[in-house]
């Protein structure tokens, strides 16, 4: 009897404890099913219910995810967004995606975010048919309208490209422009503007963050793969395709990288840069070129030197009397498959995608949306280097875009960006570096 | 009064049973969870996961960057064993046995890197070593030395090499502090008669000091060991990231990366079963080693 007692003691105990921490951690729970029934309302045709946003705030701030979902509140009473947004966002909305509980709406972008790992996963809604209905004011049809098409998985849409980001070379224009050297029209004349900045100036030229080789690899190659091979060339890098590597193209702009190197016109402290570093030692004036994307500017607002003028090129790679050539990086609106309120969803990226928050979205962040027919020219709230950017990337005679057909795993990206730091610190040569490279793609082709 | 049995269970299970759940949710249950993820192919940002067998234990076998994961943690232990157990000892004889006025002074300096974050010493380091502002290169280059400076933690050869000051100037006070906990209950007679003995002050140290304070010792090297091969991920996180080309790479480091970067997880949870198995390995060696009997005078 007495054991009994004392069991059932010992049972009450732990079922109290268990009981507390059960109710310590269901607070989320309790929200779903106040959801559930808020979004009954969606069924019958109206929007409404609760919606909920991802967005990921960075170099670009969120001052325009504000006009757009104030507006969007304006336009549809009925619905309750909620915001979830910040600079880790990402790795604080993960365990709801691990667990079948994502937000509506989400903007894929910044550290922690996969357009291809969530395709892969199975976690955006498939938006080919869709997408097709959606108009824009003038009766323009979206899909037509973008500069850039969306990326497509074995042939379907699962994300609408919001943000048309490229990145290029950034240059110091009151030293390169002002100071008589040449702005770098194809590799060649980079090389020598970069040989007569380093002679002039006493600097390594060139720099970049070399804790972070993929800023080399999708701000120089790329645009070089592009010029060299199209976006054939481009998409069988990507899918990292047999003896796309070691190709005879890729081989010479390879070589490229290495007279870099050994001509000394990479700055001698690259690898042990991070993007911040290497970013800071530009605008001080230690280099003169930096290959990063269009938000350099917004990033770095805070530090940039009062007489700082930046000037931007798509990245000089390319072979002698070529176009320069662009690869944009696009940062995609997408909606979650296990969406609550896709109703609701749908309606919001129809709502953003216009032009009327195009021209707003390169006032607030100085960069551009990814919807052709937007006159920068004539609004003085952007600023110069991206209305100079955007007249130059709209001139197909100085500038090609080519596409790629999706960003690159992380699982290929990461060892070719191990050996791309080897080969810019000079412990491996570019027929190393290839070999190197098609290896890993082996690798990645077989998982 | 005497407690009744019932009454003593009852105290020994309200002492025992929110321990147990708290070990068994914080402890077991992650660690049985990363065994169990370990036999899946699982990006760690879905539901979708796919049983693999062995498969992600083959690709650890055969991926190389693994061994030379485990070369760079060992090459930490080694060198932070070594750093601080001497640098710790040093101070700590040197605080309580030569009569040093400013000795407390001394005391909080050396243990004021272990009330800071391992990040901000990480960013802190980051920045002395600097290949163009740091202070490192500046000195060498004040000395003359210029042929001596190069980008530390940019170097394939020099970065690994780089993260064992920080960590060494990081770990001495709380290890010192231990070691003169330990001198200090050594009673001054034993001095006494070492000297009365014709012992001379550095064979006072080695017969006398040293065996007294073993289990300290021992105990500190044991610490050392464990939270380096699952800590000293952090300093690299924080000042290379493991590159340049994973020359700064540890075990945990890469788990990082691979879970979190490359998106498997499945994969990191078999790393992470790997650190705990050469950890305990590690351990049980080192018991063996260090073993030696208490000695007391």
């Amino acid at each position: 009897m007495k054991n009994l007692f004392k069991s059932r003691l010992l049972f009450l105990t732990v079922a109290m404890l268990m009981l507390a921490l059960v109710v310590a951690c269901s607070s989320d729970d309790d929200n779903s099913d106040d959801k559930a029934s808020n979004d009954s309302g969606s069924s019958d045709g109206e929007i409404s219910g609760d919606l909920e946003i991802q967005y990921f705030v960075g170099g670009y701030g969120d001052s325009w995810w504000k006009e757009v979902i104030a507006d969007f509140q304006e336009e549809y009473p009925d619905v309750n967004i909620i915001e979830h947004a910040g600079p880790n966002i990402n790795e604080e909305m993960r365990s709801r995606w691990v667990s079948n509980d994502p937000p509506d709406v989400v903007y894929i972008d910044g550290a922690g975010s996969s357009e291809t790992q969530m395709v892969e996963d199975g976690q955006l809604m498939n938006l080919t048919e869709w997408v097709e209905g959606i108009e824009l004011d003038n009766g323009d049809k979206l899909v037509d309208s973008f500069i850039v098409e969306p990326g497509k998985f074995d042939g379907e849409i699962f994300s609408l490209p919001l943000v048309f980001d490229t990145w290029g070379t950034w240059y110091n224009k009151n030293l390169v422009g002002d100071g008589g050297y040449e702005v770098p029209t194809d590799f060649e004349s980079f090389m020598s503007s970069m040989e007569a900045i380093k002679d002039g100036e006493g600097i390594d030229p060139f720099v970049t963050t070399g804790q972070h080789p993929y800023y080399f690899l999708r701000g120089m190659l790329y645009p070089a793969f592009g010029a060299a091979g199209g976006n054939e060339l481009l998409a069988d890098l990507i899918t990292g395709q047999e003896g796309a590597w070691t190709s005879d193209t890729v081989l010479d702009i390879m070589k490229r990288v290495e007279r870099m190197q050994k001509e000394g016109m990479i700055d001698s402290g690259v690898g042990a840069l991070n993007h911040t570093q290497s970013q800071m030692n530009f605008l001080l004036g230690d280099n003169a070129f930096i290959p990063v994307g269009f938000w350099l500017p917004n990033e770095m607002a805070n530090d940039i030197p009062e007489d700082f003028e930046f000037g931007f090129i798509p990245s000089p790679m390319q072979a002698e009397g070529e176009p320069y050539a662009i690869v944009p990086d696009l940062r995609p609106l997408a909606i979650a498959e296990e969406a609550e309120n896709p109703e609701a969803a749908k309606a919001f990226v129809e709502f953003a995608f216009t032009r009327e928050y195009a021209m707003s979205f390169s006032e607030h962040t100085g960069a551009i949306m990814n919807i052709t027919g937007v006159d920068l020219t004539e609004n003085d709230n952007v600023p110069g280097y991206l209305t100079e950017a955007n007249a130059m990337i709209n001139d197909p005679e100085q500038v090609q875009i080519y596409e790629k057909p999706h960003p690159m795993s992380a699982d290929l990206e990461t060892p070719i960006s191990d050996a791309l730091i080897s080969l810019m610190l000079g412990n491996m040569t570019a027929e190393e570096f290839v070999e190197e490279a098609e290896k890993a793609a082996a690798q990645y082709r077989g998982e | 009064m005497v407690q009744s049995k019932k009454q003593k269970y009852m105290f020994l299970a309200f002492c025992l049973i929110p321990t147990f759940i708290m070990f068994a949710i914080f402890t077991l249950y992650p660690l049985f969870s990363g065994l169990y993820y370990s036999f899946f192919d699982w990006s760690g940002s879905s539901q979708n996961k796919e049983f693999v067998g062995l498969s992600n234990y083959i690709k650890l076998i055969s991926d190389e960057i693994i061994p030379r994961t485990i070369i760079h943690d060992y090459f930490l232990v080694v060198t932070k064993v070594i750093g601080i157990m001497i640098l710790a000892m040093f101070f700590a004889v040197a605080l309580t046995q030569l009569r040093i006025k400013e000795a407390p002074f001394y005391r909080i300096v050396f243990f004021f890197p272990n009330i800071m974050s391992v990040v901000v010493i990480g960013i802190l380091w980051t920045f002395i070593y600097n290949p163009s502002l740091g202070l490192i290169n500046s000195g060498l280059e004040f000395l003359g030395l210029e042929s001596w400076t190069r980008p530390w933690l940019g170097d394939e050869n020099w970065a690994l090499p780089s993260l064992v000051l920080p960590s060494i100037w990081a770990g001495i006070g709380l290890f010192m502090l231990m070691l003169m906990g330990g001198i200090a209950n050594v009673s001054k007679s034993y001095y006494e008669a070492a000297e009365i003995d014709g012992a001379n002050e550095w064979q006072q140290f080695w017969k006398v000091t040293l065996p007294l304070v073993w289990p300290q010792i021992k105990i500190s090297v044991l610490y050392i060991v464990i939270t380096t091969l699952n800590g000293s991920f952090i300093i690299v996180q924080v000042m290379t990231g493991g590159g340049p080309n994973n020359s700064t790479h540890v075990m945990g480091s890469y788990l990082y990366q691979q879970a979190f970067v490359q998106y498997n997880f499945g994969y990191g949870a078999t790393i992470g079963v790997m650190i705990l198995i050469i950890s305990l390995i590690t351990v049980l060696v080192l018991q063996f080693f260090m073993r030696r009997d208490k000695v007391e005078y």
